[in-house]
C-alpha cells in the first residue's frame, strides 16, 4: 500500500465542506488527504502534482467546474488512464451515472454512503491500479532486458565478422533491412508461414549473424580480390557450418529464439530452392523460411554492393538477374515479395542505412511493447513506466546485480545492501575515491573510471556502459557497468548524481572467448587448425624474430588404405592417436596442428640442434595402431634468416615432404635447394598402396 | 437532549446514520456543523436574485448533506426542490420551497437545542 516513502494520497473534490470532511474522516487513518472545493481547484491541484495522487473522489454538482468538466479535462490530458476516479454523488439519474462511467470514472458511490463501503471501494481501486502499474513495469523491464541482451550478442558477434571482413558492416545492415521487408510482405501475402511480429523482428536481428562462420575462414581467402580457386572455394563454403556450430556451442542460450533462428540462418543461407545448395542440399521448404529469406537478401545486397572483385550493379539490374534465375533459385513466393517490395527496398538502402536501422529498431520495439500490454499507452503512461522501471532497475534487490548511486555534491557513494555485502564495505561511503576498502575490492581505477565517463555524458545522452575486469571477492571477473548521470534542469545543466549497476558478465565473456577458440581448433583432435596455426606462427615469428625455428610437415603413409580397409571411424582413431603422440612427443612451446585430412604440421623452437629433436618426435609418432602399421613421411625446413616468413618455410617443408615420399615414405627429410627441381614434378601421382612401392 | 432525541426531533433516522458512519462521535460532529453550512442562505439568496443554476446547486448540496446525515425529512423536501430547479428553470420551485423552509427550520432548531444541552 505504500507509495514511495509516504502513504497513498487521495484527492477529495466536493463543494460541501461537510461532505469533504465526512469522507476525509473515513479515510484519514490510512491515507493522506488533500481537498478541493470545486472542479477548478481540483484541476489546478492535479496540474501541479497529479503524480502524487493515487485516487480522486469526485462530486458531480459543483460551482465553476463540475465533476464532468473535471473528467473531460482528465480525458483530454489522458490523466484518466493513470489516475482512478471514484464518483461520489447524490445523483441517481441513470444518464448521469452512465455519463460519468463513459468519461472514465472507475466507480460510482451513491450518497448516502456507508463508511465501510467507501473504505473498501477506495482500497480496491487503489490496489488494482498499483498492481497494474507494477505488472506493466515488470513486463516492460523484461522486454527491455531481453532486447538489450540479444542486441548486445548480435553486436558483438557481427562486429567480429566486420572486423575480419571490411565490407560486412553495411552488408549486415542491408541484409537485415531486406529481410525485415520481405518477411513483412510475405506474411501479408500468405499464411503458409506462421510468423508473428515478434518472430519477424527476431529473424531480422538474427540475419546479422548469417556470416559469423567467416570468423573461421582464412583472411587471405576471405578478402582475396580475384576469383577463388576450387580449393579456396571449398574452404569458403565451410563458413555456413562453422557458424552453425558456433551457435550450437552457446549452450546457455539454446532455447533463445534469436539463437535458434540464427542457427538456421547460418547453416542454411546457402541452400537453394532446387536443392543444389550447400551444406546439406536441402530443397524447397525443407529450408527454414528464415534462411530462405536471408539467402535472397544476401544475394541481392551482394549484387548491388561494391566488392573487391566487382563494381556495384544498379538495383533494377540486380532484381532482373535474380528474377531470371541467374543468381540461384529461390522460393517463387519470395521472388514475388522481392518484386512487390522492390521500390521500398531500393529507396531504403539508398538512404543512410544506420539511421534507418535505428528508426526501425525503435518502431519494432514500440510494437513489441504495445503487443505485450494489449492496451494503448499514453505518453504519460510510458513516462510513468520509465520511472517505475528506473526504480525497478536500480533499487530492486532481487538480482545478483549491484546497484549504486553517487551524489556529486556530497561526494557520497551509496551501494545496495547486497552490493555492499559483496564488496565488504558500508552501504554509504563518503569520499569514495579515497576509500581504501573500495579500492582494494574493486581495484584502484573503478571509481575514477566512472567519474571519467560521467564527464562525457550530456543531458540528452546521460547513459554510458562499459565492460571491465574487476577483482571482486579476490577473483578477477568481467563486469558490465551501466551508469546514468542525472542532469539538473538548470539553464546550465550539471550532473547532480548518478545511478548505476554492475552486472557479472563473466560467463558471457568466456563464451565469446571459447567461440573464438573453437574457430581456430580442429574439433576431431583438438589441435590447432590451419587458420589457428597460421596466426600463432605469425605472432611467434613477429615477437621473437631472432629465435631458432623449424617447420615440419608430415602426413600418414597410406592413410587412404586405413580408411578404406578399416572404415572412417578407424581413420578418425588413427588421427587422434597421432595427435596424442604429437602432444606427448613435443614440448609445450612447440605448435602442433592438423592442417588437412591426414596432414599435420609442427613448429619447433629450439636452442642448438634440431636433428635429435626431429629423430625423437618422428620415432614417437610412428608405431602400429591396431593392425595398421602407422608410419609417416615428414619434411622439415629450418628457418635460415631472420626475415624468413612462415609461408616460405611451409612451402620448403612441403617440398622436403614430397622428397621423403618419393624416396619410399616412412622417413623424414630436411629441405635443401636440390629438391626444388623435383618439386616441379610434384603433381605426378604417387602410389596409394604399399604394394606398388618399389 | 441526546443525539437520538435530536434525530427524532428533526425527523431523521438515527439508526441509519450510525449504521453507515459507525461512530457517534463522527455523527455528532457533523450534525453540529450542519447549521453553519451556508448552502441554505445561498439557496434563498439565489432564488431572490433569479439565479437558477446557483439555486439548483445549493439545493443539491443540502440534499447531499441530508443524505449523508440521514436527515430524512429535510432530504425529502430538498430533493423535490432540487428536481424542480434542475435544467435552469425557475418556473416550478415556489411549490416546493415552503416545505424546505419549514423542514430546515425544524432541523436547525432541534440541533440548536441539542447543542445547548451539550454546552449546559
Amino acid at each position: 500500500m505504500q507509495k514511495g516513502k509516504g502513504r497513498e494520497k487521495i484527492l477529495i473534490v466536493d463543494d460541501s465542506e461537510m461532505n469533504r470532511s465526512i469522507l476525509a474522516d473515513m479515510l484519514a487513518d490510512e491515507f493522506d488527504i488533500e481537498e478541493a472545493e470545486d472542479g477548478e481547484a481540483a484541476l489546478a491541484i492535479l496540474d501541479r502534482s497529479a503524480k502524487t495522487f493515487s485516487l480522486v473522489l469526485l462530486d458531480i454538482v459543483m460551482p465553476k467546474k463540475d465533476g464532468f468538466d473535471v473528467l473531460s479535462e482528465m480525458n483530454r490530458t489522458r490523466l484518466i488512464e493513470d489516475l482512478p476516479v471514484i464518483m461520489v454523488s447524490a445523483e441517481t439519474a441513470s444518464d448521469q451515472i452512465e455519463r460519468a462511467y463513459s468519461l472514465g470514472a472507475t466507480d460510482f458511490i451513491m450518497r448516502p454512503f456507508d463508511a465501510s463501503i467507501v473504505h473498501r471501494r477506495v482500497l480496491n481501486t487503489i490496489f488494482l491500479y498499483v498492481k497494474q502499474r507494477q505488472l506493466l513495469g515488470i513486463i516492460e523491464q523484461q522486454i527491455d532486458e531481453n532486447e538489450r541482451d540479444s542486441s548486445m550478442m548480435v553486436d558483438i558477434l557481427s562486429h567480429i565478422v566486420e572486423f575480419r571482413n571490411g565490407e560486412s558492416g553495411l552488408h549486415i545492415l542491408h541484409v537485415r533491412t531486406i529481410t525485415d521487408f520481405l518477411l513483412r510482405k510475405l506474411v501479408r501475402k500468405t499464411d503458409r508461414y506462421p510468423l508473428t511480429d515478434r518472430d519477424i523482428s527476431v529473424i531480422a536481428k538474427a540475419s546479422a549473424l548469417h556470416d559469423i562462420g567467416k570468423i573461421g575462414i582464412d583472411d587471405k581467402i576471405l578478402n582475396k580480390p580475384g576469383k577463388l580457386t576450387d580449393e579456396e572455394f571449398a574452404v569458403m563454403k565451410t563458413h555456413s557450418m562453422i557458424g552453425a556450430n558456433m551457435l550450437e556451442g552457446l549452450s546457455a542460450h539454446k532455447d533463445n529464439p534469436l539463437v535458434q533462428h540464427a542457427y538456421e540462418i547460418c547453416r542454411w543461407h546457402h541452400e537453394r530452392w532446387d536443392g543444389r545448395g550447400y551444406p546439406d542440399g536441402l530443397k524447397g521448404d525443407e529450408i527454414p523460411i528464415s534462411a530462405q529469406i536471408v539467402a535472397l537478401a544476401d544475394v541481392y545486397d551482394a549484387l548491388t554492393s561494391e566488392r573487391v572483385y566487382k563494381p556495384p550493379l544498379p538495383p533494377e539490374e540486380a532484381k532482373e538477374m535474380i528474377l531470371a534465375g541467374k543468381c540461384g533459385t529461390f522460393n517463387p513466393l519470395l521472388l514475388e515479395c522481392l518484386s512487390d517490395e522492390f521500390d521500398r527496398i531500393r529507396d531504403e538502402l539508398s538512404h543512410d542505412a544506420q539511421a534507418n536501422a535505428a528508426r526501425r529498431e525503435i518502431r519494432n520495439y514500440a510494437e513489441a511493447v504495445h503487443h505485450a500490454k494489449g492496451v494503448s499507452a499514453s505518453e504519460r503512461t510510458l513516462k510513468l513506466l520509465d520511472y517505475e522501471r528506473m526504480k525497478f532497475n536500480f533499487y530492486a534487490e532481487l538480482t545478483e546485480e549491484v546497484q549504486f548511486e553517487y551524489l556529486v555534491d556530497d561526494d557520497l557513494l551509496k551501494l545496495s545492501p547486497s552490493g555492499a555485502k559483496k564488496f565488504g564495505v558500508e552501504t554509504e561511503l563518503l569520499h569514495p575515491a579515497e576509500d581504501l576498502r573500495l579500492r582494494e575490492q574493486l581495484g584502484k581505477t573503478w571509481f575514477e573510471g566512472i567519474i571519467q565517463f560521467f564527464r562525457k555524458t550530456s543531458p540528452q545522452d546521460p547513459e554510458f556502459r562499459y565492460e571491465c575486469e574487476l577483482p571482486i571477492g579476490g577473483e578477477l571477473r568481467w563486469y558490465r557497468v551501466i551508469v546514468r548521470a542525472i542532469w539538473s534542469d538548470d539553464i546550465e545543466p550539471r550532473i547532480t548524481s548518478a545511478i548505476g549497476k554492475l552486472m557479472d558478465v563473466h560467463e558471457l565473456h568466456n563464451e565469446l572467448a571459447s567461440l573464438k577458440e573453437s574457430s581456430i581448433r580442429d574439433p576431431l583432435t583438438g589441435l590447432l587448425n590451419r587458420n589457428g596455426v597460421g596466426e600463432e606462427i605469425d605472432r611467434k615469428l613477429a615477437n621473437y624474430p631472432a629465435h631458432k625455428y623449424a617447420v615440419a610437415v608430415f602426413d600418414i603413409d597410406f592413410f587412404k588404405n586405413a580408411n578404406d580397409t578399416y572404415g572412417h571411424l578407424f581413420g578418425d582413431r588413427v588421427l587422434r592417436v597421432v595427435a596424442d603422440r604429437l602432444i606427448h612427443g613435443t614440448r609445450a612451446g612447440d605448435l602442433c596442428a592438423r592442417i588437412g585430412g591426414d596432414e599435420f604440421l609442427i613448429v619447433f623452437e629450439y636452442d642448438t640442434d634440431i636433428h635429435p629433436i626431429i629423430a625423437r618426435v618422428f620415432g614417437a609418432i610412428c608405431g602400429a595402431v591396431g593392425d595398421f602399421a602407422l608410419t609417416v613421411s615428414m619434411g622439415i625446413c629450418e628457418k635460415s634468416s631472420a626475415d624468413e616468413e612462415y609461408k616460405g618455410l611451409f612451402r620448403k617443408a612441403d617440398i622436403a615432404l614430397y622428397a621423403a615420399k618419393k624416396q619410399g615414405r616412412s622417413r623424414y627429410r630436411f629441405y635443401d635447394e636440390s629438391m626444388e627441381d623435383d618439386a616441379a614434378l610434384k603433381d605426378a601421382d604417387l602410389p596409394d598402396s604399399p604394394k606398388t612401392v618399389d | 437532549m441526546t443525539l437520538t432525541e435530536c434525530y427524532r426531533a428533526l425527523g431523521g433516522d438515527y439508526d441509519a446514520v450510525i449504521g453507515r458512519l459507525r461512530s457517534e462521535r463522527l455523527v455528532q460532529k457533523f450534525v453540529l456543523k450542519f447549521p453553519a453550512d451556508g448552502s441554505y442562505e445561498l439557496l434563498l439568496r439565489s432564488l431572490e436574485e433569479g439565479n437558477a443554476q446557483e439555486a439548483f446547486r445549493a439545493a443539491h448540496t443540502i440534499k447531499g448533506m441530508c443524505q449523508n446525515l440521514s436527515f430524512t425529512l429535510l432530504e425529502k423536501s430538498a430533493t423535490a426542490l432540487t428536481e424542480s430547479l434542475r435544467g435552469g428553470s425557475l418556473d416550478g420551485y415556489a411549490e416546493y420551497l415552503p416545505a424546505v423552509r419549514a423542514d430546515y427550520e425544524r432541523t436547525v432548531a432541534a440541533i440548536a437545542q441539542f447543542a445547548d444541552g451539550l454546552a449546559g
